[in-house]
């Protein structure tokens, strides 16, 4: 599993070639500067639908991401505002609030299979934006604002990251942090996946009993994927606050956890980078359409649909079909 | 105590109502209708356009309601669902197909009826008045027993006709109903049309009361997956118990609970949680349904 | 010797109905012991309480004086009793050394945690795994479709893959749920064979449950017979086909699978 093959490494060499320079040069020299806000957005949204697709590895369907997306916002802007934590500190923080709760949630929730789990990670969904609304530490609806960007750090006077508030470009390198978290999250999925743990979550996904006839600890797995998944959402979500600088209770709603999974299908449920690949068309795909004022959900759902209808297996299976392998 | 109560049958009754078309739904095909919160809306806007807007009988356009509703669902089962069940053998291909729909249907309201608020005039005046006991408007009352009656009939429907009991066999057993000589196919569109028309007789019905705006489509489908979720789903004692334990728990968290802000929901589903980590099928369903 | 297993007054309520009551029995080191009955006689029941897929009402069941009754069915695994199931519980879309590579989870030594980084001793692991489950597969006769998907399979070599999975785990008591239902005689007979050499050549001791009645008596060194959730009989196959109970059980029951 180890060695790559050389097509690997020319294909991921490539990926990161134009995400860190291409990208750039082409902003630069088109002055899109709105893309860099566009792209890290997707960046963002591909790294807590990456969670949603390890839930599914498990054989459950999330619908609970924008819960966990919210938890991570939340905790972030809290710690940053109301503790004065360094936003880098907080940022993990987040992740682990929100795998920790995925842990206490999933104990019971997570014996539930097929719809049971979907309809009611759907409704968590729908509560967290009710605690939110309800708690007095989160503000109300009027949510937490004015979050200050995050600072710099610096190790014996050398400065690691500069203080996103005094560079001259903010976005780019808000566009910078959110594609190194990105990557990292994908080549953590990707070794997951392939490792002994993404193996198990395989036998479990396929029969529980039998795999927990051969000793796998069913349970404790599931806990912990679930857990690893909710992890990527918070700090997707943490991430996303830092950048619009504020978290509302509507920051992220059940249309979000919605667009989590759709990401997933349709990049593909067998393909690690589906959801990557479903998050940039997803996004893409609902701009291009803005072009057409009151149709474009229209025009959207009926490109979903057509899609679900002619390709049961996401979008990446068009070429795995004709033989190719990323 | 017994003003909660009848707010609590009348809640009821409508949810009651709105979970039985979910849960026929997915008792026969398997799938979560994400669109049923938009079949409702749907529901309320055509009674409001026909009694509202062109003044037709409340009754007629109630009629409408269903009618729509039903040719709806019966062209999505058999040009979407019932293709895409053949086409792929994940059962998640089917929810996702559920969540396109309603985005369609959003899109579709959105374009036919707009994004406004929308009400229709009170079908019948005055107020009940039980010694301040209970207060309850009549149109309540009345939207109430009728809401009640729909389910009788329904219920009726299943135990007393051929195509109830097709529709039970067939959500019992699929290959056993085909074997049986079930039309598998065409009652499989018979029960979804059935389905949508519930959720668009329930629109119907409340557009008098609580009006109907676009935005109400989706969370009328989280309150739906509650209600099945807690009586058991694809069973359908367990959608009108659902219904009503959920109608009360409203009454009474309304009641209590209101003035500590919006919390009665989380407690609903803080309870739903542990109530499915000790029984996760439900009230009235089988062990992993 | 003191027995390996123990089945001790386990008893199984559901409501109302007995399914099991008062059953005990035991399990020595190195040996094939079947357990059979007419059907609805309890055998499922007893096997799944064995393997701890259901929870006793009473009773208790023991292995090495330990109890493994009542507990998660994946901490029995790891003591080393392992159940086996009927064909239609596989991992469909796994290939066959897939499946044997995976069900050798147990005998890992590296953590999740090395795994996940590539040490050392993961390697090692996954080096040994592929080449136990190349042995195993040889060892069984399936070499040849090794690389097949698990849903492609027919029905007998589906069985065969529900002993390598229970085998992979290195198990020192193997459990087999009616290893024998739906094959036809000259299955029937290398499936025995089969059991036999787990027994003598791996040293596994092995308990079944089974309606075959010819393929039991050939294969078991011991048998218990239940009838109506009660223990009737128990002792060699040749004690066995000779007690007046046994006899009027299977007489009295019209099941025609069993051929006696």
């Amino acid at each position: 599993m180890m060695n790559l093959s050389a097509k690997h490494v020319l294909g991921v060499a490539i990926f990161l070639l134009v995400i860190f320079v291409g990208v750039p040069l082409f902003i630069a020299a088109t002055g899109r500067w709105d893309f860099y806000f566009t792209l890290t957005s997707v960046a963002l949204l591909a790294i807590a639908s990456a969670g949603v697709w390890l839930t599914f590895y498990i054989g459950r369907i999330n619908i609970g991401q924008g819960a966990f997306a919210l938890v991570g916002a939340y905790v972030s802007a809290i710690l940053v505002v109301k503790a004065g934590w360094s936003f880098w500190l907080s940022l993990p923080a987040a992740g682990l609030f929100a795998a920790l709760v995925a842990a206490l949630l999933g104990l019971p929730i997570l014996r539930l299979r097929g719809v049971y789990f979907a309809m009611i990670t759907l409704v968590f969904t729908q509560v967290a934006t009710l605690t939110a609304l309800a708690l007095p530490i989160t503000n109300g609806a009027k949510g937490i604002t004015n979050i200050p960007l995050p600072s710099g750090v610096s190790l014996f006077g050398i400065t690691l990251i500069p203080d996103f508030g005094e560079i001259e470009n903010a976005r780019m390198a808000f566009y910078f942090t959110a594609c190194i978290l990105m990557v990292i999250t994908y080549a953590t999925l990707y070794r997951l996946v392939n490792s002994r743990l993404g193996h198990l979550c395989r036998s479990m996904q396929q029969n529980e009993e039998l795999a927990s006839s051969i000793g796998v600890n069913i349970t404790y797995i599931r806990i912990l994927i679930f857990s690893i998944s909710s992890f990527f959402g918070g700090i997707g979500g943490a991430m996303f606050g830092s950048i619009s600088q504020s978290v509302y209770p509507a920051t992220f709603v059940v249309k979000d956890s919605v667009d989590f999974m759709l990401n997933c299908f349709l990049g593909g449920l067998g393909y690690v980078f589906g959801p990557m690949l479903g998050t940039l068309v997803i996004y893409f795909g609902w701009d291009l359409l803005f072009e057409f004022g009151k149709y474009q959900l229209l025009i959207y759902s009926i490109i979903l649909i057509v899609v679900i209808r002619f390709l049961p297996d996401g979008l990446l299976s068009i070429r795995f079909s004709k033989g190719g392998k990323k | 105590m017994e003003q909660i109560l009848a707010n609590g049958v009348y809640l009821g009754s409508q949810y009651a109502m709105i979970a039985l078309g979910l849960t026929l739904i997915f008792a026969l095909m398997n799938v979560l209708n994400f669109a049923h919160g938009q079949m409702y809306v749907i529901g309320g806007f055509v009674t409001y356009t026909l009694y509202g807007q062109w003044g037709i009988p409340f009754v007629l356009a109630l009629l409408m309601s269903c009618i729509t509703l039903a040719i709806i669902g019966a062209l999505i089962e058999k040009y979407l669902f019932a293709p895409v069940i053949k086409g792929s053998s994940r059962e998640e291909s089917t929810m996702l197909l559920a969540a396109g729909i309603a985005f369609l249907l959003d899109a579709l309201i959105l374009l036919v009826f707009g994004e406004k608020q929308r009400g229709v005039p009170k079908i019948v005046d005055g107020v009940f008045n039980w010694d301040f006991r209970v207060i309850m408007p009549y149109d309540r009352i009345l939207i109430c027993v009728l809401a009640i009656l729909s389910i009788v009939a329904f219920i009726a429907l299943m135990q007393y006709t051929k195509t109830g009991r097709a529709l039970r066999a067939l959500a019992q057993d699929r290959t056993a109903a085909q074997l049986m000589g079930v039309n598998v196919d065409r009652y499989s569109m018979i029960g979804f049309a059935l389905g949508a028309l519930l959720a668009g007789l329930v629109g119907g019905l409340l557009v008098t009361i609580t009006g109907i705006n676009l935005g109400m489509g989706g969370p009328t489908s989280i309150k739906a997956f509650m209600m099945v979720m807690i009586g058991g789903a694809g069973v359908i004692s367990g959608a009108i118990w659902g219904g009503f334990i959920l109608g009360f728990l409203e009454a009474f968290g309304l009641a209590y609970l209101s003035q500590y802000g919006d919390i009665t929901y989380l407690l609903i589903f803080v309870s739903l949680m542990i109530f499915l980590a000790i029984r996760p099928q439900g009230l009235m369903g089988k062990p992993w349904g | 010797m003191s027995p390996l297993l123990q089945v001790k007054n386990v008893t199984k309520k559901y409501g109302g109905l007995t399914a099991n009551n008062d059953i005990s029995f035991d399990v020595s080191e190195n040996e094939i012991l079947s357990v059979i009955g007419p059907n609805g006689a309890g055998k499922s029941t007893l096997f799944k309480m064995i393997s701890s897929f259901v929870p006793t009402t009473s009773g208790e069941v023991l292995y090495r004086g330990e109890r493994i009754s009542n507990l998660k069915p994946h901490m029995v695994a790891r003591k080393g009793v392992v159940r086996t199931f009927q064909e239609t519980t596989i991992f469909k879309s796994m290939t066959v050394r897939e499946s044997v590579v995976v069900a050798q989870h147990l005998r890992a030594k590296a953590s999740l945690a090395g795994y996940f980084w590539g040490s050392k001793t993961a390697q090692q692991d996954v080096d040994s795994f592929g080449r136990y489950a190349d042995e195993l597969l040889a060892f069984l006769g399936m070499t040849a479709i090794s690389d097949e998907l698990a849903s492609n399979l027919p029905q007998g070599n589906l069985r065969a893959l529900g002993i390598a999975i229970g085998l992979a785990t290195d198990p020192k008591v193997l459990l087999l749920d009616e290893p024998f239902a739906g094959m036809n005689h000259d299955e029937t007979m290398r499936m025995v064979d089969l059991v036999r050499s787990v027994r003598d050549e791996r040293g596994v001791t092995v308990m079944l449950v089974e309606h075959d009645m010819p393929a039991v008596m050939k294969i078991s060194d011991r048998i218990v017979v239940l009838n109506f959730g009660e223990k009737i009989a128990e002792g060699t196959p040749s004690e066995i086909q000779n007690n007046e109970k046994v006899i009027e059980a299977y007489l009295g029951s019209a099941d025609d699978e069993i051929g006696m």
